[in-house]
């Protein structure tokens, strides 16, 4: 349950950096603690106590097996959602280099033109 | 049946080939993209026939049964949905041949296209939660890349919001779909409904929050709208015609008609709060609209407008409800991707899109002018239009529903709508202006807009008893099937 807790924790102080920040490398860096707080949520669930890593070791009952091994699942699941995360903070990466080309600054106040 | 994966699959391959050989050859690697498109709208039409025959296709990705496997499946909603998509794209690539010759690097313009198309096309054939995520992120990631594509600094900055937002959005759906999990061991949707019988209310509920909040920031309802306007009206007009006509729709509209009416069943009362996120929209789109001097942030603003009737027709339910949802949809889908492209092409000549600066196009671009207006006329509902009809079958549903004070304010909206666009018009087409020498703009900008243009005038022929058919039996999808019905056979 505290695991939850502090999966929350990082979740807030995530969105806090991107809401409230306004520096854009700051707010990258947000969103990726936001990122890594929800693929720990989803490891979280597939957690067991005492759990052993899901594969068949020459020699183990199946039975054995089922009932000690974590679920394989979210971990497959995390790494695809690791390499979303990872292409959207490249892209953010990349357009903050040419937002600074531009204006000099990474600064939010000084980079606002649109009315939203 | 391998028909059903076809679109992914060509329009991945066209993504990679592009790629990997011709993206150094811009007209190249245009004509692929649109024969690729064009192939893959061949697919989809081939498949409408089994489609029909057998009222839903279940696809086993491997061979693997429900609970284990990724299942893919395409009933009469999706494949309605499947279609209008296939159908537009390649006309959107076809103006793309000419617009995109004043970008430099249109070799990779045909790549993002390609990858935005195929996760179009992947949500609308998935019955997986997961997957439904991947193919969202691919198609909102190519998005976010086809914002910036102009580098100009407004668009610059129009791409840092909507990624921030867009990211928000899919990781309070990817929560969603993690509460899924934790609480049935499933990701597949028609194991989750079978399931989901016995699961705690107050669970669901939470669940079902999470899924409307995410799939309302995808599809700009009220207050998630803020990053649309700016994101629409920056983007090169192709884009803006894929965002506003497509992408917002599928990867809203689509999911969220889904959850309402066929997975989570056995909550109607939410559809109040899709009604009510609806009518705010509708009302506060069309009145933003009223005051911008720039083309395509009208249309933008419209766009939120529109979208508004869709999720009010989806939230007053019944059989009109659902019809006018699904046919606002097609229609609307099909006037926006075609004002788009026509402020694409007056950007084309002119340089610009700012309202003060455009003068007297009746005289210099007639066709654009012609389409323009028919587009226009559509969108404010005005018959024989596209959106008229839809537009007068949401009223009914309305009054049929007992919501009297919905159906005036439609009517109001409505106005409204046709209050900004005769300013338009007004304003850009029919002034005098004798200053500049500005020829019609060619062919492969043309054409793409005369074919939806005169789709839009023939649309009453959708009530034909012979094409009624075919959107009846997505409606009867709507208000009668349930997921757990597959897993029951």
């Amino acid at each position: 349950m505290i695991i939850f807790i502090a999966i929350a924790i990082m979740f807030f102080v995530g969105i806090y950096g991107m809401m409230v920040k306004k520096n854009i490398i700051k707010m990258i860096i947000g969103l990726n603690i936001v990122g890594y707080a929800v693929n720990l949520f989803f490891i979280a669930l597939g957690y067991k106590e005492d759990g052993i890593a899901p594969i068949i070791i020459p020699g183990m009952e199946i039975k054995e097996f089922v009932e000690k091994s974590v679920n394989p699942l979210p971990q497959a699941l995390v790494l695809t959602s690791i390499v979303i995360d990872l292409s959207v903070i490249c892209f953010l990466a990349a357009l903050s280099i040419r937002i600074y080309e531009k204006y000099g600054s990474f600064d939010l106040e000084k980079i606002r033109r649109l009315k939203g | 049946m391998n028909l059903i994966i076809s679109p992914v699959i060509l329009y991945l391959l066209s993504a990679f080939l592009i790629a990997l050989l011709w993206k150094e050859y811009e007209k190249l690697s245009g004509i692929a993209c649109l024969s690729f498109s064009i192939l893959s709208l061949i697919s989809v039409i081939l498949l409408g026939k089994y489609v029909f025959l057998n009222e839903r296709i279940v696809y086993y990705v491997g061979g693997w049964e429900i609970p284990i496997g990724i299942t893919l499946m395409v009933d009469a909603l999706s494949y309605i949905f499947l279609f209008v998509l296939n159908f537009i794209l390649p006309l959107i690539c076809w103006f793309s041949l000419s617009y995109m010759e004043k970008y430099t690097k249109a070799g990779y313009f045909y790549v993002l296209f390609s990858l935005i198309s195929a996760g179009l096309n992947g949500i609308l054939i998935s019955m997986d939660f997961f997957n439904i995520y991947v193919f969202l992120e691919i198609s909102s990631i190519a998005s976010y890349i086809l914002v910036a594509f102009g580098l100009r600094t407004e668009e610059l900055e129009a791409s840092l919001k909507y990624t921030i937002l867009g990211f928000i959005g899919s990781t309070i759906i990817l929560i969603a779909i993690g509460l899924i999990f934790g609480k049935t061991g499933t990701l597949n949707i028609a194991d989750f409904t079978y399931i989901a019988k016995n699961i705690n209310e107050i669970q669901l509920w939470f669940i079902i929050g999470f899924f409307i909040s995410g799939f309302a920031l995808k599809t700009a309802l009220f207050p998630f709208h803020f990053w649309l306007p700016d994101a629409h009206s920056l983007a090169p007009s192709p884009v803006s015609a894929i965002l506003s006509g497509l992408f917002i729709k599928v990867t809203g509209f689509y999911l969220l008609l889904r959850i309402i009416t066929n997975i989570f069943t056995m909550f109607p009362e939410s559809k109040i709060i899709i009604l009510g996120l609806g009518l705010i929209s509708m009302i506060f789109g069309s009145l933003m609209a009223l005051d911008q001097t720039d083309i395509k942030r009208t249309y933008a603003y419209s766009s939120i407008s529109q979208i508004g009737y869709c999720a009010l027709a989806l939230g007053i339910g019944g059989y009109y409800g659902y019809l006018g949802a699904i046919l606002h949809f097609i229609f609307h889908s099909f006037s926006k991707s075609l004002l788009f492209l026509n402020s694409g092409a007056i950007e084309y000549r002119y340089k610009t899109t700012k309202i003060d600066e455009l003068k007297g196009l009746q005289d210099k671009m007639p066709y654009t002018t012609m389409t323009a207006s028919s587009g226009m006329l559509s969108i404010s509902g005005v018959p024989p239009f596209g959106c008229f009809w839809s537009k007068i079958i949401i009223i009914i549903s309305a009054i049929k529903a007992h919501y009297f004070g919905i159906a005036f304010i439609c009517v109001v909206v409505s106005i409204i709508t046709l209050g900004y666009f005769l300013k338009l018009q007004r304003n850009i087409f029919y002034s005098k202006d004798e200053f500049k020498t500005i020829n019609e703009v060619n062919y492969n900008l043309l054409m793409p807009m005369i074919i939806l243009s005169i789709l839009i005038s023939l649309s009453g022929l959708i009530f034909l008893p012979n094409l009624k058919i075919y959107i009846d039996k997505a409606v009867n999808v709507m208000e009668n099937f349930k997921y757990a019905q597959i897993m029951e056979k």
